[in-house]
């Protein structure tokens, strides 16, 4: 390039350069002493927003059937909870027999009310049965998150949206469904809400009063295992989904895993698209599993431990069985909080959640990981 | 057990530094409150899709220079990885006058574009090119310099620089004497860099241009994700510690030297710290006050934070083709008057965005990012209304683009999110969850940066790397920065 002059004199030119660096420290060496130590709030509302844990008190335990106990927490420091959007679950710590357990539960309580967070366990694992149990008034737990990407929105979601729930999998839709009809978000809703028996239908009298309300609420109580007048009788089939005409309607579906296999092979028959079909996270246990045990080497900061493992066991819960506190939120192969990378052995596995390139580099959840052989896995942290 | 160095974040420009060190034979710690490396360089999982959230390109791969590939092969990561180049450099619609000019990779086919919009345009743009390469020859020469630099040397070899040097971008344009459209057009690249025309170095802009117009933008394909795996993985391969989870509390100094951190009540004994985290939350939150000198707290007073960005990740279950959607990269602007489009990043609903469009297996992502300024940010979000503003800020930044390409995709949308300043805080822990560092303006831009690093580090043993380090916030300059900061602490290592 040929030479510009945009100064002629060259001393000036000299000058004007230093003074880049020369003007830069004056300005410095006048500038205020004051020492600001005080959090920005956009970081003071993302520590609000995900907090590393929250420590709290159990303070109402209430049964609401002979196997289904809600527990309403509030903070240990009196603070109020998270905000979380209608949907969420956390992650509850519990240690049983100096074992550290955590599990997923779907919050059940409506985020209008942040003083309290309520979470309602159905009598079913271990932890579900301590709770059941022993669980007492004032115990004190750790909780993690809020998590989770079962919600509704309102760009992406159709108007009319459809929720299909089984036995205990209501209890994300509760509030879903109060957020819905309360800020008017959506123009018509239809639950069909599956049990066994009458007597395990959750919040019926609450579900009655909001379909009186709003007469854009409509609910179907469909019962298994038990034939009452007023009451539908079976499960979810064809005919009664085309009764709701599910076509460009968002639906929602939380419940037992057995539901979502056969709703999915249903909405797949009936052609609808995946955008429309939300899925609250499920356990997906493979068919089949052996009983052999083998060897678990696990890698975390510079340490090995050993320890057994079976075939027809996740990962995680060979950790827990042993003691060692895995790093874990989902408990589903969701989340990512348990991914650690397979140094060696193979493994039955679900790694759809994986990003390309864990996939690629042999990573796996441990929390939905089964054991072929012995296996050596390095933790996250 | 003492390190040689320790490494605070694990964000690209960490892990360039601490690869770079431990390639040097010496023993690296990082330390990393997340779970996972690359801090705003990742990816994240909704569905079937997987975002890349890195939203600007990189850039220096497709040019005869390559000079990102010549940076992925001092890191032995060359040819292990994919590439997606693009052709298309970015598509304007200016929506209060309907205009659209495209320009594509090239610096002929950039001036030749521009002679189009702009008939009689060619001479002041190859005169413009050639300032750039003029800059671009220098700054390299004043990297080899390692001693103080010697003025009257570089102004007999490279005059035009040095005249150039203290000017911004508006100046050099008007000197040059440039039609207005062809100052305009120019100027949008400026927004985008994290300063006003006004504000940003000419040196820092014209490097900048050069290379990502004659190279042109590309994409890692398995995401940028798979760019901070490839920098972990080889880092652990050879010995290098990641300890994942653990927020550093403090940096231990002792007579005005680095002796350790400390993180989850845990002390790392060393004599080097390399910091990915900002200045200022060092100074604030990390070292205790009695322990940080007064001229570092008044650097950090007289500096000016960037903007932040909101970025909506947009999946969608149709092709592009489907979608009708024609081009990769639009640039969305009201006007093409850069000073006015400036102030308007200072408001949320600013009618400005970037959107990325990746077409893959039947499926479109749609990524649009607004930039914002942090004053427009006060009060502006409220715990109880987040996730309300949130809906709302997707839906503006849909309309937008909706409005201004007349593609319509709302009917498509199989997942979507928003991440806000607050989400890159929570994933960064960046002041205001600002991503492009410290603002370009006045003796805050590229060069004084540059000569005063040094002097500036007033704790022996601590540097910076990343986006608010001395090479502010592009990609191949934030690598080739955290590569020198490392060569300079192992230079100190050995001494």
């Amino acid at each position: 390039m040929k030479d510009i002059i945009i100064e002629k004199n060259s001393k000036k030119v000299l000058d004007n350069f230093q003074d880049l660096f020369v003007a830069r420290n004056e300005i410095i060496k006048h500038a205020s002493k004051k020492i600001n130590t005080s959090e920005d709030e956009i970081n003071h509302l993302s520590q609000i927003l995900h907090p590393n844990k929250i420590e709290v008190v159990v303070k109402k335990i209430v049964e609401e059937n002979s196997l289904t106990k809600s527990f309403y927490f509030t903070t240990e420091d009196g603070s109020s909870f998270p905000p979380f959007i209608p949907g969420s679950y956390i992650t509850l710590e519990i240690h049983i027999d100096n074992r550290i357990y955590k599990r997923p539960y779907s919050i059940s309580s409506n985020p209008s009310h942040l003083n309290e967070y309520r979470i309602t366990v159905k009598k079913e694992g271990i932890v579900s049965k301590y709770l059941f149990n022993e669980c007492k008034e004032n115990d004190k737990f750790t909780l993690y998150g809020p998590f989770g990407h079962f919600h509704y929105n309102s760009l992406r979601d159709s108007n009319e949206v459809i929720f299909l729930a089984g036995g205990s999998g209501i209890t994300p839709m509760k509030p879903m469904i109060e957020d819905l009809l309360i800020h008017k978000r959506v123009s018509k809703i239809d639950l069909i809400y599956g049990t066994k028996t009458v007597n395990d239908i959750l919040w019926k009298k609450e579900f009655d009063e909001l379909t009186k309300k709003y007469k854009n609420f409509h609910i179907i109580y469909l019962l298994s295992e038990e034939k009452r007048d007023d009451y539908s009788y079976g499960i979810i089939d064809e005919s009664l989904l085309r009764k709701l005409e599910p076509m460009n309607k968002t639906i929602f579906i939380s419940g037992p895993t057995e539901m979502y296999k056969s709703l999915n092979e249903l909405l797949k028959k009936l052609n609808i698209p995946n955008k429309y079909i939300r899925h609250e996270i499920y356990t997906n246990i493979p068919e089949n599993l052996g009983t052999k045990e083998y060897k678990l080497v696990i890698r975390r900061n510079n340490e090995k431990i050993t320890i057994p493992c079976y075939e027809n066991k996740t990962l995680v819960q060979s950790m827990e069985e042993n003691h060692i506190d895995a790093p874990v939120h989902c408990t589903v192969g969701v989340c990512g909080f348990c991914k650690s990378k397979l140094i060696q052995g193979t493994v039955k596995t679900e790694n759809s959640c994986l990003r390309k390139k864990d996939q690629e580099l042999k990573y796996i959840h441990p929390c939905v990981t089964y054991p072929l052989s012995d296996i050596e896995i390095e933790l996250p942290f | 057990m003492k390190y040689d160095c320790i490494v605070i974040g694990a964000g690209t420009a960490g892990l360039i530094s601490a690869l770079t060190l431990q390639k040097k034979g010496k023993k690296v710690l990082i330390l990393e409150k997340g779970i996972n490396p690359g801090g705003a360089l990742s990816s994240f999982k909704r569905g079937a899709f997987e975002f890349d959230t890195n939203v600007f390109p990189m850039y220096g791969f497709g040019s005869e220079e390559k000079l990102g590939e010549k940076m992925f092969q001092q890191l032995d990561l060359q040819n292990k990885i994919k590439m997606n180049f693009e052709n298309e450099l970015f598509h304007i619609i200016v929506t209060e006058t309907n205009e659209e000019y495209t320009f594509s990779k090239g610096i002929e086919s950039f001036e030749q574009k521009m002679e189009e919009y702009v008939p009689g345009s060619m001479e002041v743009m190859e005169t413009f090119f050639g300032l750039c390469l003029d800059v671009k020859e220098a700054l390299e020469y004043i990297k080899t310099q390692k001693t103080t630099l010697d003025e009257r040397d570089l102004l007999q070899k490279y005059p035009n620089f040095v005249q150039l040097a203290p000017l911004k971008v508006k100046r050099v344009f008007e000197y040059l004497n440039m039609p207005k459209k062809v100052i305009e057009l120019l100027s949008v690249f400026c927004n985008y860099m994290g300063s006003s025309i006004k504000d940003l170095s000419f040196v820092y802009f014209a490097n900048f241009v050069y290379t990502f117009i004659s190279s042109g933008p590309c994409y890692p394909k398995n995401t940028s994700y798979e760019f901070v795996k490839l920098l972990e993985e080889s880092f652990k391969e050879k010995g290098g510690v990641i300890k994942y989870h653990t927020k550093v509390n403090e940096i231990l100094v002792d007579n005005g030297k680095v002796v350790g951190v400390q993180a989850n009540n845990e002390t790392f004994k060393t004599s080097h710290v390399i910091s990915n985290v900002s200045p200022k939350m060092v100074y604030e939150h990390f070292i205790s006050q009695e322990n940080v000198p007064i001229e570092c707290i008044k650097l950090e007073n007289e500096r000016i934070l960037g903007p932040s960005m909101f970025t909506v990740f947009v999946g969608l279950n149709k092709t592009k083709n489907e979608l009708g959607i024609e081009h990769t990269h639009y640039i969305i602007t009201n006007t093409l008057d850069s000073i006015k489009e400036f102030e308007k990043l200072h408001q949320v609903f600013s009618g400005h965005l970037i959107a990325h469009v990746i077409e893959e297996q039947n499926t479109t992502q749609v990524v649009l990012t607004g930039m914002i300024y942090k004053d427009a940010l006060k009060s502006f979000f409220t715990p109880d209304h987040y996730f309300e503003i949130k809906e709302q800020l997707e839906d503006y930044f849909v309309t937008v683009f909706e409005n201004a390409t007349g593609h319509f995709i709302r009917e498509s949308i199989e997942e979507i999110d928003l991440a806000t300043p607050v989400t890159y805080a929570r994933y960064t822990g960046h002041p205001y969850g600002i991503l492009f560092g410290y603002l370009a303006k006045g003796y805050d831009n590229l060069l004084p940066r540059m000569f005063c690093e040094d002097e500036e580090n007033k704790i022996e043993g601590l540097r910076f790397c990343g986006s608010y380090g001395s090479r502010l916030s592009l990609f191949l300059d934030l690598m080739e920065n955290a590569n020198e900061v490392a060569l300079k602490t192992f230079g100190e290592c050995e001494e």
